[in-house]
């Protein structure tokens, strides 16, 4: 496909090496980073205090109280587009050039129980391991990670806190990746939307339902900025969500949230736009509402998706799931809703040691995550990072601790099996 | 070590007119243990009990049983194959449970339908036999397989690659694509007709019980899985993942007062159940009913969980438990409020 202006283009630029130094700057698979550069948390009244640590996969260290994950992203020739609403200024646009960083993450964590702004147990535990027996739970258990940790200030308003924090994290992950700006990528995709080339019209159309959930604060989806609760199910630019438009606010049970860098490599609109024209027709996304607080609320939302599928031309239709339990029967019920209509359905889904909490008959055909009650052997990391507390060292830790550990989008390859 | 344990007849103490033998216990391989040893898992030891023995007087033969489990310390224990004998594949099932909980890695074998498997528990490898002695040449390489493997540590796959029952577990494993290409991959298969799943239909599925006969003289009971307790959450229900329910008299109540009880429920903002947790727990409408005579009598305790992202197998249990409990109580039906 030979690009256009009108196609977004990923340049992605390897990261071999994370080394600290005076300039930040890329090289050759080399990230340097200058922490005084970067001035973490400065000038940010609703934040008392930010510290910065790079950590590597290796390092006996487990990352805590982690909120967020996000990909290293610039948008080279429109620096304020980067994040639109979240974090830039600038024009809407999902189209033009946008480059990557690849193997290195950026962590937010945050101890809101221990600053006061949520009780014990409130918000569950999550986790990255570098080392030991879980580090293979969590995909940013192999990337390198600046973790940034926050400490909110005294009588600061949760959403200014939350909302600083979050455009912090954004700000470092765009300065990072600027370090590539006018330098050469390691690869480049283009994604087109519409796609203009012709596809076999025989070739059945393929619509993914992406699932968010936007509860309240700790607990939001941001789109271009706002918060997203209340919204009805509508159709999206696939470009849009892997282009930083989708931003996670939500700091639920870790394992199977979508934080911010499973809506950027969103592996299932790439294998769908890629798959154009050769095994299917992409046929587009649209974004749902899970967690839904009543049955009617549900029910009409799943039909709604439905609905919208249908006006797409879907002959399938692949549904994702935001975190687990409640919002089960909202995948259930647009399977249902879908499969009513005569579109086929895959839906993704993360199981418990007793199976799921929610399955309609029409459901299949699904894709297992894995198993978020499976216990991770204990293990005493030599350093915690993000918390002063002992973050569950020395105890058996369950999968849904572990960041993204069964992410409902597809990015990994974990799955659990009958034994 | 290896330990098999085999019932008098496949031991070799004698036919039915033995069932009533006492626990022994025997150097070496001894009927089909001589097979395993061919196929590679040779016994070191073998336990015998009689059927009816085992049956009648199982906690003495347990005691005898698990007293040389505790001094051998075995690598592994295969019990059977029990094929479709009854008493033999519970004497199996129970064996293997109580070994399980002792760490012993456990491999039988029975029907599919025998009460061993549930006896088990979920704590042994069942390798699935025909009902007679004819399977015995199919089980034991798969029995002997599975049990040297135990006995070594090595890992063991999934039900559907070695051959034996699940116990109802769903373990973690990579698969040779990402989620999402597998997604793309069954939905083109279930659009060409070739319908495929990673996980399976639930089996638990529960009819709505029948309308009751006589509502005028039926006991009533409240339960409810919002979290409603007394304030300050005295008994500490945990306000998600509970591992236990909670009862808590209502007799000398005409309803739930704000502040004196709160849902500690993590899943929902309990604002407003907190304001009036009758609507955790109808109390208030309950007690106008019976006074009304719309029931009998109101049950004198309601139930309680927080059911937020609690594992079905352990939701499941407190429904056991309460529904037994409820129903010791002759209650006939149930308000379960959810949230």
């Amino acid at each position: 496909m030979v690009s256009t202006l009108a196609d977004l283009e990923i340049a992605t630029f390897a990261v071999d090496e994370v080394v600290e130094g005076t300039q930040t700057g890329w090289s050759d698979g080399r990230l340097t980073v200058s922490l005084p550069q970067l001035a973490v948390g400065a000038g940010l009244p609703a934040l008392a205090e930010a510290t910065v640590e790079v950590v590597r996969p290796g390092d006996p260290v487990r990352i805590s109280n982690v909120l967020d994950a996000v990909v290293p992203t610039v948008k080279p020739d429109a620096l304020a587009s980067t994040f639109p609403g979240a974090l830039g200024t600038g024009e809407r646009g999902c189209t033009g050039r946008t480059n990557r960083l690849d193997g290195v993450a950026v962590l937010s964590a945050c101890d809101w129980e221990r600053s006061g702004f949520v009780g014990p147990d409130e918000l569950p535990d999550s986790i990255v391991d570098m080392a030991g027996p879980g580090a293979d739970r969590s995909p940013f258990g192999a990337t390198t990670n600046l973790v940034l940790r926050f400490v909110p200030a005294n009588g600061a308003h949760v959403e200014t806190v939350d909302d600083a924090i979050r455009r912090e994290t954004l700000r470092v992950a765009r300065e990072l990746a600027a370090a590539t700006i006018g330098l050469g990528p390691r690869d480049v995709e283009t994604f087109r939307w519409p796609p203009t080339d012709h596809a076999d019209a025989s070739l059945p159309a393929v619509v993914a339902i992406v699932q968010v959930a936007s509860e309240g604060p700790l607990t939001d989806t941001f789109w271009l900025g706002e918060p997203m609760r209340g919204f009805e199910p509508f159709e999206v630019d696939p470009r849009a969500i892997l282009d930083g438009w989708l931003i996670s606010g939500a700091y639920d049970w870790a394992a199977v949230r979508n934080v911010t860098a499973a809506y950027q490599r969103a592996p299932l609109l790439r294998d769908l736009l890629a798959g154009h024209g050769e095994r299917l027709r992409c046929a587009g996304a649209t974004l749902a509402p899970g967690y839904l607080d009543t049955a009617e609320e549900k029910q009409r939302s799943a039909e709604l998706s439905a609905e919208l599928a249908a006006r797409l031309g879907a002959d399938g239709a692949i549904c994702t799931t935001f975190s687990s339990g409640n919002s089960h029967t909202d995948t259930m019920l647009t399977v249902r809703a879908c499969e009513r209509r005569g579109i086929k359905t895959v839906a993704l889904v993360c199981e418990t040691n007793g199976g799921l909490t929610d399955h309609v008959p029409e459901a299949d055909s699904l894709i297992s995550t894995g198993n978020e009650d499976e216990l991770v052997a204990p293990w005493t990391p030599a350093r915690v990072v993000g918390t002063d507390e002992p973050a569950r060292a020395g105890e058996p830790v369950p999968t849904w601790a572990y960041l993204s550990a069964c992410s409902q989008m597809g990015e990994t390859t974990w799955t659990a099996v009958p034994t | 070590m290896i330990v098999h344990y085999l019932n008098q007849f496949f031991a070799g103490l004698g036919g039915e007119e033995a069932a009533g033998h006492e626990p022994v216990r025997l150097d070496g391989p001894q009927g089909p243990g001589r097979a395993l040893a061919a196929a590679g898992a040779s016994p070191d030891v073998t336990l015998a009990c009689g059927d009816d023995r085992f049956g009648e007087h199982e906690a003495d033969s347990l005691r005898t049983l698990l007293g040389w489990l505790d001094e051998l310390r075995p690598d592994v224990l295969i019990c059977g194959p029990a094929f479709g004998a009854g008493r033999y594949g519970y004497a199996c099932g129970v064996l293997a449970r109580e070994a399980g909980r002792r760490g012993i890695p456990v491999v039988t074998a029975m029907t599919p339908d025998s009460p061993g498997l549930m006896a088990a528990e979920g704590a042994a490898y069942i390798v699935p036999t025909s009902s007679n002695v004819g399977g015995m040449k199919a089980v034991v390489p798969i029995v002997a397989g599975l049990a040297s493997r135990l006995a070594s540590g090595a890992p063991i796959g999934d039900a559907d690659q070695e051959g034996y029952l699940p116990r109802g577990l769903r373990t973690m494993v990579r698969a040779d694509r990402t989620g999402a290409r597998r997604a793309i991959d069954q939905l083109l298969a279930k659009l060409a007709g070739d319908l495929h799943t990673e996980v399976g239909p639930t089996r638990d599925r529960v009819p709505p019980a029948p309308a009751l006969k006589d509502m005028a003289q039926a006991r009533l009971a409240l339960v409810t899985e919002a979290g409603c307790v007394p304030q300050g959450n005295p008994d500490r229900l945990p306000t998600r993942h509970a591992n236990t329910w909670l009862r808590y008299p209502i007799d000398d109540r005409d309803s739930l007062a704000g502040g004196a009880f709160e849902s500690v429920h993590a899943g929902f903002d309990t604002t407003a159940a907190n304001a009036d947790p009758n609507r955790l727990v109808p109390l208030d409408a309950a007690r106008a009913l019976e006074r009304e005579g719309a029931f009998g009598v109101l049950h004198g305790a309601f139930y309680t969980t927080s059911g937020v992202d609690t594992p079905v197998a352990a939701a499941a249990r407190f429904g056991r438990e309460i529904a037994a409990e409820l129903r010791a109580a002759d209650v006939a039906a149930v308000i379960l409020t959810g949230t």
